[in-house]
């Protein structure tokens, strides 16, 4: 599996939000961290990938270009987690996993979807809260049924937009493990639209540093995560070392 | 933990398996107990007059309707049996328009009233009653009920426009719906004011809802609209239940929601015109029947669209029962008596909720 990006525009109306959009070949087993302040592009660039915004340029996975082979088609290997959690609605995680599978139509019988649900929601810690309705939920709980929705599609290509902006520091560990096992056991492609530095590098192969709808810097951790490039984006300054587990570390001084 | 990357033991025992099957058949028994209410509120309905045909009668006049005398096959046959009726599928569609125009708005005080298709079909009645028209080829019994849903066809048409214009989003058809309604009231203010006591009184009495002018003819067309609707409202189960998720857990799904909201205001604007072109506008139903269905039966709309529809039908029911034997010898408009019924029912089932909840 391979994801191609090539000068990838979008616009709101007149507006251009994105601007010739391109990075490295990604490889199956990968995860890309998308980085950038707020408004840098982050979730528009996912919805371009997601084929939920139009764009032009060239969104090539696994051979289907995303332009080629439509909207529909496209969804069947991509699975997005928005940004937003699902509603605090009367409605069970359990209901919700369940609609969105029959709604797709996924091949599984209610055994198998049954035991698949019930495996992820193992996974993410969900399984006391199966047949509760979601409004009773916190914010990291819905986040994680977000997450669990996205799982439940089997995606080839997962985009992920800030999974973990809601959860505690043992969630986002756990979430971005099970991810990245996921993504290395199964050869597929994640996405992920990341506000936090160390987890980035700790969990990415490639990172795409982002300012107002432009590619600053794409690589390694090691090459993307400079002092002058976040200095330039985030405008801070900040000391980038080693922990001695061998993750770059991001130790920020202050505001420029 | 378990690894979501394993392959599926279809031997193992699965606790979500059972308990969500429980929870299914729960619901399930309280859709039989709603249909069961229904049947009981509709037999009663038939039984409700001051004629004193007696329950023996009846069933005897159902099976063998040339057994009954004269008088008394009228008014089974042309009367109660058509009243009742009319109760049903006139709940139902209202009940049905309602659930879905409050999924796909997201709006808990959503429906086809609050978009405007009541205000539009109460100036349509008006201009018939007070402007006494005359159209070709109408009988002019008709001509109100034909008016009326012209009336609520074209703000059903007004709002879909919008709806393309808009690019499906809610907010604008909610606000340009709330605009019809005071742009049509201002109409129909306009055609009140010239009209004579008469007129006005009929005008008043058309706006407060009444069953006992539809017969057999409104009954099955209403029925038809109904019966032609609700697969296409059951197909799309599962989308609704998603789209409860949320509009962006259900976009990034892949579904076009901007097409699914059309889609459901198409119908629910329809059933809703055909509703009220008959019977006048008795718009609470249609906004409290999906609440209790929802209160009893949670959001799977596979449940909660035949629950919203089962709980509509059987309020507007019990009120037409209500209507025939409260006072003895008059017949209070059915439109009075649906928010004398609902709202205790309502009001109990979400003190019982908040009860369980705390």
């Amino acid at each position: 599996m391979r994801l191609t990006v090539k000068n990838l525009s979008a616009f709101y109306g007149k507006k251009q939000i994105l601007h010739d959009i391109s990075f490295p070949d990604v490889k199956g087993g990968m995860i890309v961290g998308l980085l950038g302040p707020n408004a840098s592009g982050k979730s528009t660039l996912m919805k371009c990938l997601s084929g939920e915004n139009k764009s032009k340029g060239d969104v090539i996975f696994d051979g289907d270009c995303l332009h080629v082979v439509g909207r529909k088609k496209w969804s069947e290997k991509v699975a997005t987690m928005p940004q937003t959690a699902p509603a605090p609605t009367a409605l069970t995680p359990t209901e919700l996993m369940w609609s969105t599978a029959r709604a797709l139509a996924l091949p599984y019988s209610n055994k198998e979807l049954s035991r698949k649900i019930e495996g992820i929601f193992d996974a993410l810690g969900l399984s006391d809260f199966q047949l509760d309705a979601l409004h009773t939920l916190s914010g990291g709980k819905r986040q994680l049924i977000g997450l669990a929705l996205a799982f439940i599609r089997e995606p080839e290509l997962l985009l992920l937009d800030e999974p973990t902006s809601a959860l505690d520091l043992h969630w986002r560990m756990i979430v971005l493990d099970l991810v990245k096992r996921k993504v290395q056991e199964e050869g597929s492609v994640s996405i992920a639209a990341l506000h936090d530095l160390d987890l980035a590098a700790r969990y990415c192969d490639l990172l795409v540093l982002l300012e107002q709808g432009r590619v600053i810097a794409s690589g390694t951790p090691q090459e993307v995560l400079v002092r002058d490039n976040l200095a330039r984006v985030y405008q801070v300054e900040t000391e980038i070392d080693q922990s001695k587990h061998g993750y770059t570390r991001v130790d920020i001084i202050g505001a420029l | 933990m378990v690894n979501i990357l394993r392959p599926i033991d279809m031997m193992q025992t699965s606790t979500l398996d059972v308990e969500f099957s429980r929870l299914t058949r729960r619901r399930i028994l309280i859709l039989s107990g709603l249909s069961a209410a229904l049947v009981l509120s509709l037999w009663l309905d038939i039984l409700a007059g001051p004629s004193g045909l007696s329950a023996g009668q009846i069933i005897d006049g159902l099976i063998n309707p040339q057994n009954l005398e004269l008088r008394y096959k009228i008014i089974l046959w042309d009367v109660r049996l058509p009243d009742a009726l009319i109760a049903i599928v006139v709940g139902a569609a209202l009940g049905l328009s309602g659930i879905e125009t409050q999924t796909v708005l997201d709006n808990p005080l959503a429906s086809p009233f609050t978009l405007g298709v009541s205000s539009a079909a109460v100036l349509g009645a008006s201009a018939a009653i007070v402007l006494l028209p005359a159209i070709p080829f109408v009988p002019p019994a008709f001509i109100l009920p034909v008016l009326a849903l012209f009336g609520a066809l074209g703000s059903a048409c007004l709002i879909l426009i919008v709806v393309r214009l808009s690019g499906g989003s809610r907010e604008t058809v909610i606000l340009f719906g709330i605009a019809l309604v005071f742009l049509c009231n201002a109409i129909a203010s306009g055609f009140h004011l010239i009209a004579d006591a008469d007129a006005l009184q009929q005008v008043v009495f058309w706006m407060i809802g009444n069953l006992t002018k539809a017969g057999w003819l409104e009954v099955a067309i209403v029925a038809c609209c109904f019966l032609v609707i609700f697969p296409f409202s059951m197909k799309h189960v599962w989308l609704l239940t998603l789209l409860r998720g949320g509009e962006a857990h259900a976009r990034s799904t892949g579904i076009n929601v901007s097409r699914l909201r059309t889609w459901v205001i198409i119908r629910a604007s329809i059933l809703a015109a055909f509703a009220v072109c008959f019977v006048g506008t008795i718009g609470f139903v249609g906004l409290v029947g999906p609440h209790i269905a929802r209160l009893l039966l949670g959001e799977d709309h596979r449940m909660l669209v035949p629950g919203a529809v089962l709980c509509s039908a059987l309020i507007l029911s019990i009120a037409s029962g209500l209507s025939k034997t409260l006072i003895p010898g008059v017949i209070i408009p059915v439109g009075i008596l649906t928010a004398i019924v609902g709202v205790p029912l309502f009001l109990s089932l979400l003190v019982q909720r908040r009860g369980r909840l705390s």
